[in-house]
């Protein structure tokens, strides 16, 4: 009986136990085959990120190619410019008046290299008329120095040079003298060294230049313009060269002011001619300052510019008996002041648009020529900007004095002029 | 004459220095100005400051070199501005 019972619980037991190890041999088989399940799953999900990443590769890449397809090269090129056009009213009536169109093409050629031209297209009559402003090459020599070759504006005073486009100048026309006839030079073939540099913390910038120079009119052929000096005729009609320089010199620190000292000396007169020894002296002083005034909200600019121009004594034909010689103190002198307030830091923006200015300028030339001027303009004007480079102008001219034969033309680019009280409605665009 | 001689003078012994000048590194003042103060202080001389949207990066580079030229700007001013126009635009 006691073996009998004890086997029955032996038995039991060893059921038991034999249930037991099934079970952990189950839960084993089991994880076996879980693990081996993620493992599987796993390895697939690896494959189907490395065929992604291949994906993604290879999607950079192609990104790349056209990427790099559009990289621009060291050669760049951009055309820019400005037109300009408007109407104008006086005593002779009122007209809309036709502009120009300077394109302004600059090519780089490298780091170094820049090559720019300015076209202007200007409507005259009903035909168009062709220039070339300037057209000339510079060569960055040093971090301070560029020496720059070919037609250019010659670096004489501030407004021929940084202040006629129609997008910058503030009127719709030049200040006396500094026309396409006015007695400032305008721009001529040569070549300048330039640039902005530092005495110590005074900044200055310079422009030392030899060009053709002007030419002047004997009056053989136009004995009312006898003894003018034409600037920008091409060829040069004697072997003397025109050297000139000007010189900015800025006294404060944050650029605010210029001071400008120009001058130009060469022979005028052609060759194996009567006046061919005949040599002109040109000289200007300009100041410009521009104030950000924080108690008026404003921008404060301030330009101005005297010139002179002396041309050594010559004999010149009578206008009605050309055997006969006159001469006479051939000197001529001209300047202008520029002030405009823009209120650009006030909160409204119309009036932040809004420039108001002013210009008075002076010219007097030689009282024996035919062509004698005595001349002063004030100009008025009000000007909304649109954005930083496109202006709506409108401006009122008065003009007094003595105007002579010889023709002025104050505007850049087309209006009428008819030496009267004009009220000009102008818009201008750079681009 | 003697006028015309001295003016020549002036401007040569002016355009020695300048040149001379010129060799020297950068000065302090540029150093210590950023682009954008440079961009405001130098285009106002003439004209509006120029919006940095106008240009791509790539167009602002032809542009200030072309401004570098025409307003006689040093090396640093204009790559400070360059490098302004560019962030901001």
């Amino acid at each position: 009986m006691a073996f009998g019972q004890l086997y029955k619980i032996t038995k039991e037991i060893s059921n038991q136990v034999n249930i037991h190890k099934m079970k952990n041999l189950i839960i084993l088989i089991l994880s076996f085959f879980l693990i081996l399940l993620m493992n599987q799953n796993v390895k697939a999900q690896d494959i189907q990120s490395t065929d992604e990443i291949q994906k993604l590769k290879q999607e950079i890449e192609l990104l790349s190619k056209q990427n790099n397809s559009y990289k621009p090269g060291k050669s760049q090129f951009l055309l820019r410019g400005y037109a300009h056009s408007g109407l104008q009213t006086n005593n002779n009536g009122f007209s809309f008046v036709g502009g120009s169109f300077n394109p302004l093409l600059i090519y780089k050629q490298s780091d170094r290299l820049l090559f720019e031209t300015e076209l202007e297209m200007e409507l005259v009559g009903s035909a168009v008329e062709l220039g070339i402003e300037y057209a000339n090459i510079s060569y960055l020599l040093s971090k301070n120095i560029t020496i720059r070759a070919g037609k250019m504006l010659v670096p004489f005073g501030i407004f021929v040079p940084n202040l006629h486009p129609a997008w910058i100048n503030k009127f719709p026309t030049a200040p006396l003298g500094a026309g396409h006839e006015g007695i400032l030079p305008t721009n001529d073939i040569g070549v300048e060294i330039r640039g902005g540099s530092y005495l110590g913390n005074l900044k200055v910038n310079y422009s030392f230049f030899a060009v053709n120079g002007g030419q002047l009119n004997d009056g053989m052929e136009e004995p009312e313009e006898a003894g003018i000096i034409h600037h920008g005729i091409f060829p040069d009609n004697n072997n003397g060269k025109t050297i000139g320089s000007r010189i900015g010199i800025f006294p404060f620190s944050n650029s605010s002011m210029e001071l400008g000292f120009s001058a130009m000396y060469g022979k005028t007169g052609a060759r194996e001619s009567d006046v061919e020894d005949i040599k002109a002296l040109h000289y200007a002083f300009d100041i410009s300052y521009v104030k950000t005034l924080s108690s008026m909200s404003s921008v404060l600019d301030l330009k101005a510019q005297y010139t002179g121009v002396n041309v050594s004594d010559a004999n010149y034909p009578e206008h009605d008996d050309p055997d006969e010689l006159y001469t006479f103190d051939n000197k001529s002198k001209t300047w202008f002041a520029q002030l405009s307030l823009r209120p650009a830091l006030v909160e409204n923006p119309i009036v932040r648009n809004l420039e108001f200015a002013i210009r008075y300028s002076d010219l007097l030339t030689p009282e024996g020529a035919e062509w004698h001027v005595n001349q002063s303009q004030t100009d008025v004007g009000i000007n909304y900007w649109f954005d930083w480079r496109t202006v709506v102008k409108f401006s009122y001219r008065i003009r007094s004095g003595f105007e002579g034969g010889h023709s002025e033309e104050p505007s850049h680019g087309g209006v009428e002029e008819d030496g009267g009280n004009s009220f000009f409605i102008h818009w201008a665009i750079g681009f | 004459m003697k006028k015309l001689q001295i003016i020549a003078l002036i401007f040569s012994i002016l355009f020695a220095i300048i040149i001379v000048q010129s060799c020297k590194s950068t000065s302090n003042i540029t150093e210590s100005k950023f682009g954008a103060q440079l961009w405001g202080e130098n285009c106002i001389r003439c004209h509006n400051t120029p919006s940095p949207e106008t240009f791509s990066d790539t167009e602002w580079d032809v542009a200030v070199m072309h401004m570098r030229v025409r307003a006689n700007l040093t090396e640093s001013e204009a790559v400070k501005i360059a490098d302004f126009l560019k962030t901001a635009n």
